[in-house]
């Protein structure tokens, strides 16, 4: 990772023109090549940015950064205030909240209790925008994607439509049914995932655990 | 749209139809409108989330006919807040203006147009005898979930039974069963699942001398009571087998006062904190009720009572059983049970019209 504070100027030319003015910014390269231009403010979001795969080339005064699109982000470098160069590493990955991703672990050793006759195909099963929680087979033999979340929002069922997108692509599994499976599941949830065909599941953790409630039911 | 009309009348009608409103909207934002129709001296406001719709009727002086969508919330804020007196509504197509007194409002309105086409009720109309139905409903719908993960069980089951309409509902740790003699609102054999919220809606507007009239669609069902109308959508789904759940005979029988029952809960209960339950120690000629919270304290009271069986401790969950006493009614009840892990039965002394079965709680 490379950290380089310095005023500058920046012009993109690429699906558009933009032209930022003089002033300080932090320049980040990172291993992967990408390029992102920070200003001192906002949580995330670069002044701009070019995913990597890039070419950066650094000339005396100015960087220039290509990718295959043809895409050039010209950087030019008025004064450098600091420039810091650390070896990351390999990062780890997100790790998930605790019960989500043992909530995952116990579907998979039981993928019955989401839904009757369905088995476990693979955990992580890896689409192009991201490994899907469960991949099953249904007692006909039809594929079904699972998405595992601790409370079921709008925003899981987004991602489930996502890669049953993907998945749907693939003429071995398709057709591929989703179930969005959670503790609790948002009425709002619901209705998106009925809306879209996606079924949903709300299941007890410390049913699965096989911990035992003290309450007694009548049926 | 242009009518006159009394602020309390208005804010009463508004406050009704607003019941029904779904919060944000949801899916369709016009549905956190109140609709209003006017025709004649006719006002009609509708709110409704498509599950439930509540509509009221408003006799005003209207000037001009029209139909507008006002923010329900706003519009209920509004009324309820001017001064009481006459209130003075008119409609264009953007905005609604109210005056009331010296005050003057206007609030941008949403385009009636997108207000969903909400069907008619069924044109076959049967009365109930509203004083027993409310009861009924007061002593049942407690029972029922409130989890929408069983949707099923969020309903109560009507059902028509022997001669009459009997009313059930259960969140799987108790359930409660109230029948209905002599009135005939279903055909033989016909039952219904209505969510128990929209029975919760009309027990509110529920009168002791209304008259109220249910109209059973295929999917929906319609109760009017005077100017309002509650229509709500059906459940679908088979509701659980419960009669198999009620024992014929349970070998110990407790028989006790219910107001002094009732006080002593609500007092032990007290001490019955952090989902602790509350235990029931059956002896002959008394009733001990105990609670322990650990950290916090215990409580314990004795109770008057007749027991006819083997000495028992039975622990419940404090607010099913106080539930349950409060609404079986009567001046003495009995509470029937096997032993400490089967269903507890609680029923009111000369009275078989009402039975609330409760599960107790495992102790150690």
């Amino acid at each position: 990772m490379r950290l380089l504070i310095a005023r500058c100027t920046v012009d993109y030319d690429g699906r558009l023109t933009a032209h930022l003015p003089s002033a300080v910014r932090l320049i980040m390269v990172k291993a992967d090549g990408c390029v992102a231009i920070h200003a001192d403010g906002g949580a995330y979001k670069p002044l701009n940015w070019m995913n990597a795969p890039n070419r950066l080339i650094e000339h005396d005064d100015h960087w220039t950064v290509t990718n295959p699109k043809g895409e050039q982000l010209t950087i030019t470098i008025e004064e450098v205030l600091s420039d810091l160069s650390e070896e990351m590493g390999v990062d780890p990955g997100l790790q998930k909240d605790g019960v989500e991703a043992h909530l995952q672990e116990l579907l998979a050793a039981n993928p019955e209790s989401i839904g009757e006759g369905l088995r476990l195909v693979r955990r992580e099963y890896p689409t192009d925008i991201g490994p899907v929680d469960l991949l099953c087979r249904d007692a006909d033999g039809g594929a079904v994607a699972v998405e595992v979340k601790r409370r079921g929002e709008i925003d899981g069922v987004e991602q489930l439509t996502r890669y049953l997108d993907f998945l749907n692509r693939d003429p071995t599994l398709r057709p591929v049914r989703g179930v969005f499976v959670a503790q609790e599941i948002k009425p709002q949830a619901k209705v998106l995932a009925t809306d879209r065909d996606i079924g949903w599941v709300v299941v007890d953790y410390n049913e699965l655990r096989g911990i035992e409630s003290n309450e007694l039911r009548l049926f | 749209m242009k009518f006159r009309c009394e602020r309390e009348a208005f804010e009463r009608a508004l406050g009704l139809a607003g019941r029904a409103v779904s919060g944000r909207g949801g899916a369709l934002p016009v549905l956190s409108g109140v609709h209003l129709v006017l025709e004649g001296d006719t006002l009609r406001l509708t709110g409704s989330d498509l599950d439930l719709t509540i509509s009221v009727e408003l006799t005003v002086a209207g000037e001009q006919d029209g139909v507008a969508v006002l923010p329900a919330k706003l519009a209920a804020d509004i009324v309820r807040a001017v001064a009481d007196g006459k209130v003075e509504m008119t409609v264009d197509s953007e905005e609604a203006h109210l005056s009331a007194g010296r005050s003057e409002f206007s609030l941008r309105v949403i385009p009636a147009d997108e207000f969903p086409q909400l069907p008619e009720p069924s044109a076959d109309a049967v009365k109930i005898d509203a004083t027993e139905f409310k009861d009924a409903l007061r002593q049942v719908t407690p029972a029922a979930s409130a989890d929408d993960s069983r949707p099923i069980l969020t309903g109560v089951l009507m059902a028509a039974e022997d001669d009459g309409l009997r009313l059930v509902a259960t969140d799987s740790y108790r359930l409660s069963v109230r029948d209905l003699p002599g009135s005939t609102v279903l055909a033989s054999d016909q039952s219904v699942l209505v969510p128990s919220r929209s029975l919760n809606e009309l027990a509110r507007v529920l009168g002791d001398d209304d008259d109220l009239t249910l109209r059973l669609g295929e999917h929906d069902a319609t109760f009017e009571v005077g100017a309002v109308r509650v229509t709500t959508r059906l459940i679908e789904g088979d509701f659980p087998n419960y009669r198999g759940l009620i024992p014929s005979s349970q070998p110990n029988k407790l028989t006790v006062n219910r107001e002094a029952l009732l006080d002593a809960v609500r007092r032990v209960r007290l001490l019955a904190q952090e989902s602790t339950p509350l235990r029931l120690i059956m002896k002959d000629g008394v009733l001990e009720l105990v609670a322990v919270t650990q950290d916090v304290g215990q409580a314990q009271e004795a109770v008057d009572a007749s027991f006819d069986g083997a000495e028992l401790t039975v622990a419940f969950n404090p607010e099913y059983l106080l539930n349950g006493i409060e609404v079986t009614g009567g001046e003495e009840i009995t509470l029937e049970t096997v032993d400490e892990l089967k269903p507890a039965l609680l029923r009111r002394v000369g009275s078989d019209d009402y039975l609330y079965l409760l599960m107790p709680v495992r102790v150690s």
